[in-house]
């Protein structure tokens, strides 16, 4: 089957800083796909690439077969978007952004409101018909955000960070509406800095550092490559970060994956430091 | 919870997106966002009527400024032409055709450097939704159209081909086309500069040094702009330079757009002239347009239009040295500082991040300083005939510039201002050292301007005018100090420094505190005009020194008692700092 998104050699550069570097990325239609990464690894970037957002500095993307750089109108409207600024008109109203939003996607007048009402209606955004988007809390213009991306029905969706700063109770409705997208089948690529949650939802994962692609692959083979890191690394990291997010004896986490992939390049704290603190 | 219906196999297989409805759908979230910028939120009772009262009283002080920024030049253009036909100057239509084609361009440029820092629209944003090309650049120069600039300068343009046409009405057919293909050239014109000033102005230097020169042009300009009398009426040595100088490029306008449209308007009725001249200007318009889509197909492939990318943290090494380093300051350094300093800690540690806010905005920090231009301007005209209002005259205008700070001083602190409620700090410390740094402006603009007057003063000024001056200078500052401060308590408005052109008055807080703040500044700069009238009429040359000394005493009265309640004030309207300033939106 044609992989729902597919790079090669995927690069960007912002003067002599290489944010993104020869990143081979493949994602199997169907797949809720987490992409990882410390603060400044590059995953905003590479979401905007993938998205149109950003043009490459050299590299491919080509998104259900087809590429991006040829086919970027056609490509747009199989895909949604939530990206890192969430990209709302806050001076509009929910149902107002949502009926624009569902125009530009060439969907018909009556077909708009019916969606703009059922997601409004689902996200809990419907009580307030007059308020605007900048008088949100956090959480709703996420959930906004998210509605606006899935009006058009996208095969592949892209999600940066739409966990940070959403409560539980809009968490649970996300999670419930992407986990629905899924099993009709969509494809769903998320950031994330939440790693349970990812570790709950993604049944596939990579890991971003310094720009480069370190880990790629389902949550086993993740597991699997982990336990093939040096033993006393292994060892280290676990009754360092052992917590009471992890799972039974034996079974590594995703934060303990993630933390002996990324921490293997060495930002141990120093003993020294912060000695004064009680 | 209702179920979602829709499935993402719905969109198998679709028909191309009418090019009707995108843009259609841009129109509307235009017209939606237009309207949108009325709805406010509003107060109850008291405040609800004062609100609406000053709202009014603000609509009848702006619109006919507004009013006459926008027909003023329409106007003016349109006279102009009709004088120079009339009065048998056909020569002068070319640069003056120039000077519209300049203003035009100046003020669109302007207008966008406002616009990057109050937008509430970013039309690049349309990139991610499904639109071919093509139609973006359509959607992209319609977009420009509803820009203030195109709409002064196309009506501009109308009024100089009814000018010409009443002053010689076989022209008016010939003026008409040419200048509409005038205007269609200036649109794209606009268009083309700005899509390459949208990629500079994405830099925050560039942004704050651009500001600056505008705000210096402006000055230029409010000297530099012709008089009729000048542009028709003054000939050889007698002329300004500006004008001379446009009568020397006369000749080298033939082929640029001016010259092009001043030709087919004055060709005498020869249609061959008329058309190929209008052709011309319609292949400049095609020049401007290949060069803004070849800017704009750029933008639409992903190009980054920020200040600088995110970048990766330091390393742990050179951060664990840095650490160590500032425990050792801290431990063994502070103490003795501390033990010597004039002033507490805590107000020393509020200067310096003051001190380091307005260091790293160059736009604010050399915006200050503009002001003094003026007063070198100033000079000229009103020393050499009343030295007696020289001095106030240039106080005022040099303050006029500064208090405005006064009245929204917690606003570059945006979210930060939740630290002043959590640092074991007293308001009153905090306060005291905002206004210790905008003092310190004040004192050295008022240095600079005061001995600027000394030295350009035609006659030595009376030590009483000095006196009364000075007085003066610490009723207005103080005054404003203690009112300032209240305001910017009770009606704070966040500010991001580099984008400081907050023009929005959002709330009819800020309504109110904008005429408030107008009636303070005006009542308090034009006070002076009739009490130094009054010494002078009655011969009391100490009278101004005694009145002000009066009111500045009462004014540092009032600053006093205002730092004595600042505590419980902040504390009283701590919930309207931090939704104002700690709002994302």
């Amino acid at each position: 089957m044609t992989p729902a998104i597919d790079t090669t050699a995927l690069t960007r550069r912002f003067g002599d800083f290489t944010a993104v570097d020869e990143v081979n990325l493949t994602v199997a239609q169907g797949q809720f796909f987490g992409f990882l990464g410390p603060n400044g690894a590059g995953k905003s970037t590479t979401i905007k690439m993938l998205t149109g957002l950003l043009a490459p500095t050299s590299g491919s993307i080509r998104i259900l077969g087809e590429d991006l750089g040829e086919k970027s109108a056609e490509i747009k409207r199989q895909i949604g978007v939530v990206p890192e600024g969430m990209a709302l008109f806050t001076r509009l109203t929910a149902n107002e952004y949502l009926r624009f939003v569902g125009r530009m996607y060439g969907l018909d007048k009556a077909t708009t409101l019916e969606r703009t009402r059922e997601l409004l209606d689902f996200m809990h955004l419907a009580d307030e018909p007059k308020k605007l988007i900048a008088d949100f809390s956090h959480g709703m213009q996420k959930k906004l955000a998210l509605a606006a991306a899935v009006i058009h029905g996208p095969k592949v969706l892209f999600l940066d960070e739409p966990f940070e700063g959403v409560d539980a109770v809009a968490a649970g409705t996300l999670k419930i509406m992407l986990q629905r997208m899924i099993a009709r089948g969509a494809t769903i690529f998320l950031t994330s800095h939440v790693l349970e949650i990812v570790e709950r939802l993604c049944t596939h994962v990579a890991i971003i550092h310094k720009g480069k692609l370190v880990a790629q692959g389902s949550l086993e083979e993740l597991r699997a490559g982990a336990g093939r890191l040096s033993a006393a690394s292994q060892a280290a990291s676990s009754t360092l970060h052992a917590g009471p997010g992890d799972q039974s004896p034996g079974v590594q986490s995703l934060e303990q994956i993630f933390l002996e992939i990324v921490g293997a390049s060495g930002e141990t704290p120093s003993e020294q430091e912060l000695s004064w603190l009680s | 919870m209702a179920e979602l219906k829709g499935s993402p196999g719905a969109m198998a297989a679709m028909p191309p997106i009418p090019a009707r409805v995108q843009l259609m759908a841009v129109a509307w979230l235009r017209w939606r966002l237009f309207v949108n910028a009325f709805v406010r939120r509003r107060p109850k009772g008291p405040r609800q009527v004062m609100g609406l009262v000053f709202a009014i009283l603000l609509r009848i002080f702006l619109w006919p400024i507004l009013s006459i920024m926008v027909l003023g030049p329409v106007g003016f253009s349109g006279f102009l032409a009709w004088e120079l036909i009339s009065e048998g100057h056909p020569r002068e239509l070319a640069p003056v055709l120039a000077g519209l084609m300049i203003f035009w361009q100046f003020v669109s440029i302007n207008g966008m450097n406002i616009a990057t820092a109050t937008k509430t629209f970013d039309p690049s944003t349309l990139t991610r939704f499904p639109i071919p090309f093509p139609r973006y650049l359509v959607l992209r120069t319609l977009i420009g159209l509803l820009a203030v600039s195109t709409i002064v300068g196309c009506l501009a343009s109308l009024a100089v081909a009814v000018g010409i046409g009443i002053a010689q009405r076989e022209l008016l057919l010939p003026a008409l086309m040419a200048m509409g293909a005038f205007a269609v050239m200036n649109i794209f014109f606009t268009r083309m500069l700005g899509a390459w000033f949208e990629r500079w102005l994405a830099n925050r230097r560039f942004r704050e040094i651009f500001s600056v020169l505008m705000a210096t042009s402006f000055i230029f300009v409010q000297l530099a702009v012709p008089s009729r009398q000048a542009v028709v009426h003054t000939h050889g040595a007698m002329m300004p330079w500006y004008m001379r100088l446009a009568h020397q490029s006369a000749a080298s306008l033939g082929w640029l757009p001016p010259g092009l449209a001043a030709h087919a308007i004055l060709s005498g009725g020869q249609v061959l002239t008329v058309v190929v001249a209008i052709a011309g200007l319609l292949a400049y318009a095609g020049l401007f347009l290949a060069i803004f889509a070849v800017r704009l197909h750029k933008q639409f492939l992903g190009e980054l239009l920020v200040d600088s990318p995110s970048v990766a943290s330091k390393p742990p090494a050179r951060r664990a040295k840095r650490i160590s380093k500032s425990t050792v300051v801290r431990t063994d350094v502070a103490p003795s500082r501390v033990e010597h300093s004039l002033i507490s800690p805590i107000i020393a540690a509020l200067l310096r991040k003051e001190f380091l806010i307005l260091k790293a905005n160059t736009q604010m920090l050399v915006g200050l300083f503009t002001p003094l231009l003026f007063v070198f301007v100033l000079g000229h005209g009103l020393a050499a005939r009343h030295t007696e209002y020289f001095l106030p005259t240039a106080l005022g205008y040099v303050l006029l510039g500064l208090v405005g700070s006064f009245y929204n001083v917690f606003g570059a602190d945006g979210m930060g201002v939740q630290f002043y409620f959590m640092a074991p700090v007293r308001m009153s410390s905090v306060i005291v050292a905002k206004n210790m740094m905008q003092l310190a402006l004040v004192a050295i603009q008022v240095t600079v301007a005061w001995s600027l007057v000394v030295v350009m003063a035609q006659h030595p000024i009376p030590l009483s005018v000095q006196v009364a001056a000075g007085m003066w200078l610490i009723f207005f500052v103080a005054a404003n100090l203690a009112f300032g401060t209240l305001r910017s308590i009770q009606a704070p408005r966040r500010y991001i420094p580099g984008q400081s052109r907050q023009l929005k008055q959002t709330t009819p807080t800020n309504r109110t505190s904008a005429l408030l703040v107008l009636a303070v500044l005006l009542g308090g700069l034009t006070m002076q005009a009739p009490i130094t009238y009054a010494a002078h009429y009655f011969h009391l040359p100490w009278l101004g020194a005694a009145v002000f000394s009066v009111l500045a005493a009462a004014a540092v009265g009032c600053y006093v008692l205002l730092l004595q309640s600042a505590e419980s004030l902040t504390m009283k309207y701590r919930d309207r700092l931090t939704e104002e300033l700690c709002k994302t939106g």
